[in-house]
């Protein structure tokens, strides 16, 4: 144990600095004499890309060391994170694990190994490719730590919590589990209620695995920190404002990760700070994500995180941006809900009422609003196999945007994750005709 | 008599209020002390009745698919209002889709079931989520829960469910085949439970000493038994359902009660005492627990697990149940079906192979 922390205390403290430092010399040594261009259809690359591939591959790195270390929890990423964190756990999201295998391309056999320990392919993809990569000991990250603890939260999916379930079988090691009542019309007491009984017994679990008193003080510091990083994400999200957006709604699902991995950390708030700083003055100089933008998209769903970069260019090639998602600006959202001067009740409320947790007229609404916010004229709604919470009603949606607000919508049939389960040529054919009709 | 007839019968002859019901679980003990019909709307199977279904995507569930279709084509509207269960992400997605994006507009309520095994925090939930439910019923059927009313409801539903449990571990003394007992079973999706009660007695009589179904043993499991001629087959191929694992009928019969009171309370102690569910995020294990319970007491020499496709629960719990039935050396068949009407012919062909299967184990054993 000792051994071990003091493995993961040089790792943390020494190596991944060099490393990660190392490798953003090289890389701007590269760009220095290759010169700093942008690549047409797309503006010049943002400077904050290369620090935020330094900061995930650190956290990843401290990752490897850290079972043995320090507790270790496994964590969906709508958990209230911060409980955990106020206790020292090292925190791991299979979910940002996944999309990195997705993004890699490493989902098929990931997925057939999951398969073939009877994991049906109607499932989750996420939920395919992580129990595949824990079957298989495969993942890109070099190694991820051993957990003690599962904390898992059905505000996104029921699914998370039968996925975790089979994940805290195979490591033989206790699941938590904040369930949130979905808010069909208002928030009831008794949900509130449910949920705060929930969090006590959330405390009580990490203080058995950790053998350590819970402090409400070092949750208030947390939980500040946390309500800064979802407040300077809101912030650049909204440098998308302004026309042409400074970056893409592509770029904004990569560096979404600290976000989701890492809130309520400084190092998450030191590099939301510099991003925003970064899209700001790009807005004000009217730098573009795309060279010309001529038409304003919003995005609803997770990405199509292995087919990103081919939508991404088509788009761009037919000076379509992609301003605003709704899954990006979901942690926004919910950073609105907290307040460290009120910790239980306020994670309680940010936590249940979040986007795949509240009904449709709600999300309805929320869009509405941002078609509006960001000066929207057409909206891609990816129809994702995957996620059933996130995808059922978007037909319906599609029908009341188009309604409501004049808006062009394309319904894209997708999957998150897995390449198999979808129609490459279909979908750009789809997309391609989607662009034609606002000529 | 067809639901709609006997929804109006009863409204006729008891002005009696009907709420539509979509799987599975729900506290119908409070609607029957209340006075209110359940009539439970399992898809209903075979092609969508209607347009709507393309407003949810193909790759959900045809439970979910077919009920938007029916409830949006005017199918339910002999009902006075909707009830839907928290089963799982698709059946709470279409309650939103209803409520907020039109098709419906009678009442709706909504009865949230906590997931995952037996806490403090859920069993408080379960007490207070209940009470919330009574008080929108109440307010719905116009008469206020009498615990008497409510006393004798609970015990009129455990006589039910202690029928179906005779029913149950005696079925191979039923001469009954599995197509008319589970016509019989499902009736109570719909019937006013006392008449339910009194066709489920008239079938315990028939009950004999001696053994009448000779055939292969077999355990089913899945959701719903849909398409229903599945028992025809597996009748026809010489198997007979021993043990019912399907969350429509066997996974709703609590067979035995710590608890002897008939009050709420009984209704929150019921919800942690009714047998593991995969839509209740009942630990798989217990569920494993269960199915060798089932096979020990039956003699069931094989499991077919029945599921509906893109039911994320069920096919959660498949994994596990594979593996375990494996190392006991059981026999499995995995069927996948989406509500159609009738089974497919390969179906069948597979159904008839696996009886054969099982049979030549039997035999060799």
């Amino acid at each position: 144990m000792i051994t071990r922390r003091v493995q993961y205390e040089v790792v943390k403290r020494a190596v991944a600095p060099i490393v990660t430092n190392f490798e953003t010399w090289q890389k701007r040594t590269k760009r220095l004499l290759k010169g700093k261009k942008s690549k047409p259809p797309f503006g010049p690359p943002l400077e904050s890309v290369q620090k935020l591939k330094s900061l995930m591959t650190r956290h990843y790195l401290e990752g490897r060391y850290a079972d043995g270390a320090v507790p270790v929890a496994w964590v969906t990423s709508g958990f209230p994170v911060e409980i955990l964190r106020a206790m020292g756990f090292h925190t791991v999201y299979p979910e940002n694990h996944a999309a990195l295998c997705g993004v890699q391309r490493l989902v098929p056999d990931l997925s057939s190994a999951a398969e073939e320990a009877g994991y049906s392919r109607s499932l989750c993809s996420y939920a395919r490719t992580d129990i595949g990569s824990v079957l298989t000991g495969n993942t890109p990250v070099g190694r991820l730590p051993k957990p003690d603890i599962l904390a898992c939260c059905t505000n996104i999916c029921q699914t998370v919590l039968y996925w975790y379930r089979s994940l805290a079988n195979e490591f033989g090691v206790p699941l938590v589990l904040i369930d949130t009542p979905f808010v069909y019309r208002k928030m009831r007491q008794h949900d509130a209620s449910y949920v705060g009984d929930q969090i006590k017994e959330l405390i009580a679990a990490a203080e058995k695995v950790t053998g350590k008193r819970f402090s409400t003080e070092k949750l208030v510091e947390v939980l500040s920190l946390s309500t800064e990083s979802t407040r300077l994400w809101g912030e650049c999200l909204e440098a998308s404002r302004s026309k042409p957006a400074p970056w893409t709604g592509i770029d904004g699902f990569f560096h979404i990760a600290p976000i989701v991995t890492m809130r309520g950390s400084h190092a998450c708030n030191a590099y939301y700070r510099h991003l925003r700083d970064e899209l700001q003055h790009r807005a004000k100089n009217g730098i573009g994500g795309i060279v010309k933008e001529k038409h304003r998209l919003l995005w609803d769903n997770l990405p199509i995180w292995f087919g990103v970069r081919d939508l991404s260019n088509q788009l761009a090639q037919n000076d379509f941006n992609i301003v605003v998602t709704t899954y990006t600006n979901a942690w926004a959202e919910a950073g609105r809900r907290m307040d460290p001067k009120r910790p239980y009740e306020s994670i309680n409320e940010a936590y249940t009422r979040v986007l795949l947790n509240e009904n449709l007229e709600a999300r309805l609404e929320l869009m509405s609003r941002l078609c509006k916010e960001y000066s929207v004229d057409g909206v891609l709604l990816h129809s994702d196999r995957s996620c059933k919470p996130y995808s059922v009603g978007q037909v319906d949606i599609k029908d009341q945007l188009a309604k409501k607000l004049g808006v062009k919508v394309l319904l894209l049939e997708a999957d998150h994750n897995d390449p198999r389960a979808f129609a490459q040529e279909q979908a750009s054919n789809r997309l391609q005709a989607f662009m034609e009709s606002f000529e | 008599m067809n639901r709609n007839a006997y929804i109006d019968e009863q409204k006729g002859k008891f002005q009696r209020k009907a709420l539509a019901v979509l799987p599975i679980y729900y506290p119908k003990e409070i609607l029957t002390a209340l006075d209110i019909l359940s009539v439970e709307l399992w898809g209903p199977p075979g092609p969508p009745r209607g347009a709507d279904v393309g407003r949810v995507q193909a790759y959900v569930c045809a439970l979910v698919r077919n009920a938007l279709a029916f409830i949006a084509a005017k199918g339910v509207d002999k009902a006075d209002g909707l009830l839907f269960p928290h089963t799982c992400d698709s059946i709470q997605g279409l309650a939103s889709v209803v409520a907020d994006m039109g098709g419906w507009e009678k009442p709706i309520f909504n009865y949230v079931h906590p997931k995952g095994e037996l806490r403090p925090s859920a069993k408080r939930f379960v007490t207070e989520e209940l009470g919330a439910l009574v008080a929108e019923l109440e307010a719905f059927g116009g008469q206020s829960l009498e615990p008497s009313r409510l006393k004798e409801a609970i015990e009129l539903h455990r006589e039910i469910d202690a029928v179906k449990d005779t029913l149950r571990i005696r079925r191979k003394f039923l001469p009954q085949n599995d197509s008319q007992l589970y016509q019989t079973l499902r009736r109570g999706e719909y019937l006013w439970p006392e008449e339910h009660l009194q066709e489920l007695q008239a079938l315990q009589k028939d009950l004999g000493n001696d053994v009448a179904q000779n055939g292969v043993p077999l355990l089913l499991s899945g959701i719903v038994p849909e398409p229903m001629d599945i028992f025809e087959h597996l009748n026809a191929a010489g198997a007979f359902v021993a043990a019912d694992d399907y969350a429509a009928i066997g996974r709703r019969i609590i067979g035995t009660r710590m608890d002897t009171n008939a009050n709420m309370d009984s209704l929150v102690d019921d919800r942690f005492a009714a047998p593991p569910c995969s839509t209740l995020s009942s630990d798989p294990k217990s569920r494993l627990h269960f199915l060798d319970k089932l096979l020990e007491l039956s003699g069931a020499k094989g499991v077919i697990m029945h599921t509906i496709a893109f039911c994320e629960p069920e096919l959660f719990d498949i994994p596990a149940i594979k593996v375990h039935l494996e190392k006991r050396n059981i026999p499995l068949l995995m069927l996948e079906t989406e509500m159609e009407s009738e089974c497919s012919g390969p179906t069948i062909t597979r159904i008839e192979a696996f009886v054969e299967m099982v049979e030549s184990y039997r035999s060799a054993a």
